[in-house]
């Protein structure tokens, strides 16, 4: 995604922050965890705490969506968006049944949304590349 | 949809970046629109068209008549 109009620079300077967050409060809940050993309420917050910042994320891409004028832009992002949910339905369908049959190993379901993630920046940059080679020129 | 754009910005003499910028949309918006590629909603037509000073009949083709064409 080229960062040249506002609504992208304001996608960049919201997500940045919320991917720093959630790194920071990773490593942190993590840390928390292993020197308190902390139980009950306390371990089920500390537990929600990193989904707290992807869930921020989330909203952010809903707000890049709401605030992008350009509508080209808007149109290939949402594309490929569902195609990225297709994939993931996809994926975790297949695996979930092989699991079920103890063919595979058990697939941690917070690994949706960077499966997600990559499954749309994938289709994201194949449409990027079909549009340059498009041509068309200056 | 069939359209006119490539022929109108040769006339102006105007590269697709300085539609984009009088569109306020993105070089590649306006690259997919005259290759075909993504059809403009009705505001996007009508701004098109108000930049060229024509009408958008003047520039699109009715896709229901490409073939009377």
């Amino acid at each position: 995604m080229q960062s040249n109009n506002p609504a992208q620079r304001r996608y960049i300077r919201r997500f940045v922050p919320a991917m720093v967050g959630y790194v920071v409060v990773l490593f942190g809940s993590t840390w928390v965890e292993r020197v308190y050993h902390p139980e009950g309420a306390a371990l089920f917050l500390l537990s929600l705490l990193p989904a707290l910042p992807l869930l921020a994320v989330l909203v952010v891409m809903g707000l890049y969506l709401a605030e992008e004028r350009d509508e080209f832009i808007r149109n290939r992002l949402i594309t490929a968006m569902i195609a990225g949910i297709g994939i993931t339905l996809a994926v975790t369908t297949v695996w979930g049944f092989l699991e079920g049959s103890e063919m595979v190993p058990h697939f941690p379901t917070f690994l949706a949304f960077p499966l997600w993630c990559g499954s749309f920046g994938v289709v994201q940059c194949a449409l990027n590349l079909r549009d340059r080679m498009g041509g068309g020129g200056a | 949809m069939k359209n006119r754009l490539r022929v109108l910005r040769a006339e102006r003499a105007w590269s697709q970046q300085d539609l984009a910028e009088r569109l306020e949309v993105s070089r590649q918006s306006v690259n997919a629109v005259e290759t075909g590629r993504y059809d403009p909603s009705l505001p996007l037509a009508f701004k098109i068209a108000d930049v060229f000073d024509l009408t958008i009949e003047d520039i699109f083709t009715n896709p229901a008549k490409e073939n009377d064409q």
